[in-house]
C-alpha cells in the first residue's frame, strides 16, 4: 500500500509510463517494417510478426521491472535516507521487497492489457494463446525466476555505486541475447551459446511457445523440465545472495552508502 | 580584483561550467560509456528483429525501402543521432533540475554570471560528449563497414555541429519547463522516445502519416539523419544538401532564441513565486 500510494501521489509518472511503455513498442514495430516483405504474399515470420513483438514488449515490461522495480527498493530507500528504518522492522526484508513487487505486477498488467487495446484498435489484430493453460504455468515460472534475480540485484545496491549503468548494460543485454524481441536462432553461432546459458532464453522461449506456438529451442519436454529447475534455482540463489549481500553490508556499515 | 563582467569573465565562467561536466563524466565513467553503447545495442536489436522479419530477403526489403543495402551505417547513424539528443535534453535540460536537489540552483544563480552563459557552458560539454560519441559510435563503424566513405565523415561531422545548436534550443527551453513542472524525468523519457520516433531514426520520415512528418520537419535531428544518411551513403555533399543546411541555420536561431527567451520568463516568474527551491 506504502508503494502503491508514493506512485499515485505522482500522477506525472504515471502518465509518463503509460504513453512511453506503447510508445517504445510502435517505435521499434516501426523501425523493423522495412524489413519486412514488400508484397502482401510474401510469407510472414514465424508466430506472426505482431504477436511475436508483442510478447517481446510484454518480457522486456517484465524483465523491467524485475530490474528497477525490485532490484531498485533498495536504492530508492537508501536515496530516501529510509533504508535503515525499513531494515529495523519487524518484517522479512525479502517480504517488504516482494510487496512492492506486488504493486508493479499490478501497473504491468494494466500498460499490457492497455497496450493490448490500442494495438487492436490501430488495426494490429487480436493478441490470443494458444494454451492458456500453460502460458500462465510457464509465465509463473519466469515469474518466479525473475524475484530471483530481482532480490540479488536488490542486494547488489549495496555494493555497487554505478548501479544505473550495470542496470541499463543487463536490460539491454537481456533484450538482445535472451531472445526477447527476435529469436535466438537469428543470432550467429558463437553468441547463440551465450544466449543458451542465459536462464531468461528459456522462460521466454516456453512463454511464447505456450502463446504461440512457436517452436521451442529444445525438445519441449526437456525445455519444461530445464525452465522449472532454473526458476527454482534463481529463487534460492536471489534468496541467498541477498540474505548474504546483507549481512556483510551489516558488518562493514555500509548499507545505506550510496 | 576579479572581473564580474567583460569578455574575460565570461570565457572564466564558461570554462568552469565546461570542466564540471566534464569532471562530472569522469567522475561517473559508467554513463559515458552507456552513452557509446547503448547505440549499437539499440541498432542490433533492430538489426535482429529486422532478420527474424524479413528472413533471407531482409536487407532486399530494406535497401528497396531505404535505398541503400549498408544496414548497419543506416541504423548507427540514425542511433547516434538519436544518443546526441538524448545527451543534450539529459545534460542542458535536467542540469538544473540537479542543482535544484543538491540544493546549489540558488549559489549558481546568485552568482554574477549571466544565465546564458551559464547555459551555453552547460552546452559546451555536451560538444564534447557528443563529438566522442560520433568519433566512437559512427566513425569506428563506418571505418570498419564501409571504410570508403570514411572522409565523408567529416561533412557529417559539420552537419552534427550545426544540429546541435537548435537543440540546444530545445535544451534551454526544456530547462525552463524543468523550473516550473518539476519532474523532469518522466518528460525527459517521453522527449526522447518522441524524438527517436518523429527523427526516423530507424526508418525514413516518410513512412509517418503526413500529420507526423509536419512536426517530423520542426526537429533539427531529422534533417541531420538525412543528411548525414546523404552524405555517408548516398556520397552527397554539403553543397548539393544546402537546403536542409539552410533550414538547419535557420532553427539553430530560432530554437536558442526561443528557448531562452521562455527560460527567462519562466525564471522571473519564479523568482517572484520563490519556485526555486520547491521540488
Amino acid at each position: 500500500m506504502k508503494d502503491l500510494r508514493s506512485y499515485v501521489r505522482y500522477p506525472a509518472w504515471i502518465v509518463g509510463e503509460f504513453i512511453s511503455t506503447p510508445l517504445w513498442f510502435f517505435f521499434f514495430a516501426l523501425g523493423v517494417t522495412l524489413f519486412a516483405p514488400t508484397s502482401p504474399s510474401s510469407t510472414s515470420p514465424q508466430g506472426g510478426g505482431i504477436s511475436f513483438f508483442f510478447f517481446g514488449f510484454l518480457f522486456i515490461i517484465l524483465f523491467g521491472t524485475g530490474m528497477w522495480g525490485i532490484g531498485q527498493t533498495v536504492r530508492n530507500e537508501q536515496m530516501a535516507g529510509t533504508l535503515e528504518q525499513f531494515f529495523l522492522t519487524p518484517a522479512s526484508r525479502v517480504t517488504l521487497i516482494i510487496g512492492r513487487w506486488a504493486r508493479l505486477f499490478l501497473t504491468d498488467a494494466l500498460i499490457i492489457g492497455y497496450t493490448t487495446l490500442l494495438l487492436y484498435l490501430i488495426g494490429g489484430g487480436i493478441v490470443t494463446l494458444n494454451d492458456p493453460g500453460l502460458f500462465v504455468f510457464s509465465l509463473g515460472l519466469y515469474e518466479l525466476g525473475l524475484i530471483g534475480f530481482g532480490l540479488l540485484f536488490a542486494g547488489l545496491t549495496m555494493r555497487i555505486r554505478s548501479y544505473n549503468t550495470i542496470s541499463n548494460l543487463v536490460f539491454f543485454g537481456y533484450m538482445v541475447l535472451t531472445g526477447a524481441l527476435f529469436p535466438v536462432s537469428v543470432i550467429p553461432v558463437p553468441f547463440r551459446y551465450i544466449c543458451m546459458i542465459i536462464p531468461f532464453t528459456y522462460f521466454n522461449d516456453l512463454v511464447r511457445h505456450a502463446a504461440l506456438a512457436t517452436p521451442t529451442i529444445l525438445p519441449g519436454t526437456l525445455e519444461f523440465v530445464i525452465a522449472i529447475l532454473l526458476s527454482i534455482c534463481m529463487l534460492v540463489v536471489g534468496f541467498v545472495g541477498f540474505k548474504k549481500i546483507e549481512d556483510e553490508a551489516r558488518m562493514r556499515g555500509t548499507i545505506a552508502t550510496n | 580584483m576579479r572581473t564580474v563582467s567583460g569578455y574575460k569573465a565570461t570565457v572564466g565562467a564558461l570554462a568552469a561550467i565546461f570542466w564540471k561536466g566534464i569532471k562530472h563524466y569522469t567522475r561517473y565513467p559508467g554513463s559515458f560509456l552507456l552513452v557509446l553503447v547503448m547505440p549499437f545495442l539499440f541498432t542490433l536489436m533492430i538489426f535482429g528483429m529486422g532478420q527474424f522479419v524479413g528472413g533471407s530477403n531482409a536487407s532486399v526489403n530494406f535497401a528497396a525501402r531505404t535505398g541503400t543495402s549498408n544496414i548497419l551505417v543506416y541504423e548507427i547513424l540514425g542511433s547516434a543521432v538519436w544518443m546526441t539528443s538524448w545527451v543534450v535534453v539529459e545534460d542542458v535540460g535536467v542540469a538544473l533540475r540537479d542543482e535544484q536537489m543538491k540544493g546549489t540552483l540558488e549559489q549558481n544563480f546568485l552568482a554574477p554570471v549571466n544565465r546564458f552563459t551559464l547555459l551555453i557552458g552547460l552546452s559546451l560539454t555536451d560538444i564534447v560528449i557528443t563529438s566522442a560519441v560520433f568519433v566512437v559510435v559512427v566513425g569506428v563503424t563506418t571505418m570498419i563497414v564501409l571504410p570508403t566513405a570514411f572522409l565523408s565523415l567529416l561533412q557529417a561531422f559539420v552537419i552534427l555541429l550545426v544540429g546541435l545548436i537548435p537543440l540546444f534550443g530545445i535544451g534551454f527551453l526544456f530547462a525552463g519547463f524543468v523550473l516550473r513542472f518539476k519532474e523532469p524525468y518522466v518528460f525527459t523519457q517521453i522527449l526522447n522516445l518522441l524524438f527517436a520516433t518523429l527523427t526516423g531514426t530507424y526508418y525514413p520520415v516518410s513512412l509517418l502519416p503526413y500529420w507526423v512528418q509536419f512536426l517530423s520537419a520542426a526537429l533539427p535531428q531529422s534533417y541531420v539523419v538525412e543528411d548525414m544518411r546523404r552524405i555517408v551513403l548516398a556520397n552527397q555533399t554539403l553543397v548539393s544538401l544546402y537546403g536542409s543546411v539552410f533550414i538547419l541555420i535557420a532553427l539553430a536561431v530560432a530554437y536558442p532564441t526561443l528557448g531562452y527567451a521562455v527560460f527567462k520568463r519562466i525564471e522571473k516568474k519564479a523568482s517572484v513565486t520563490g519556485e526555486f527551491s520547491k521540488y
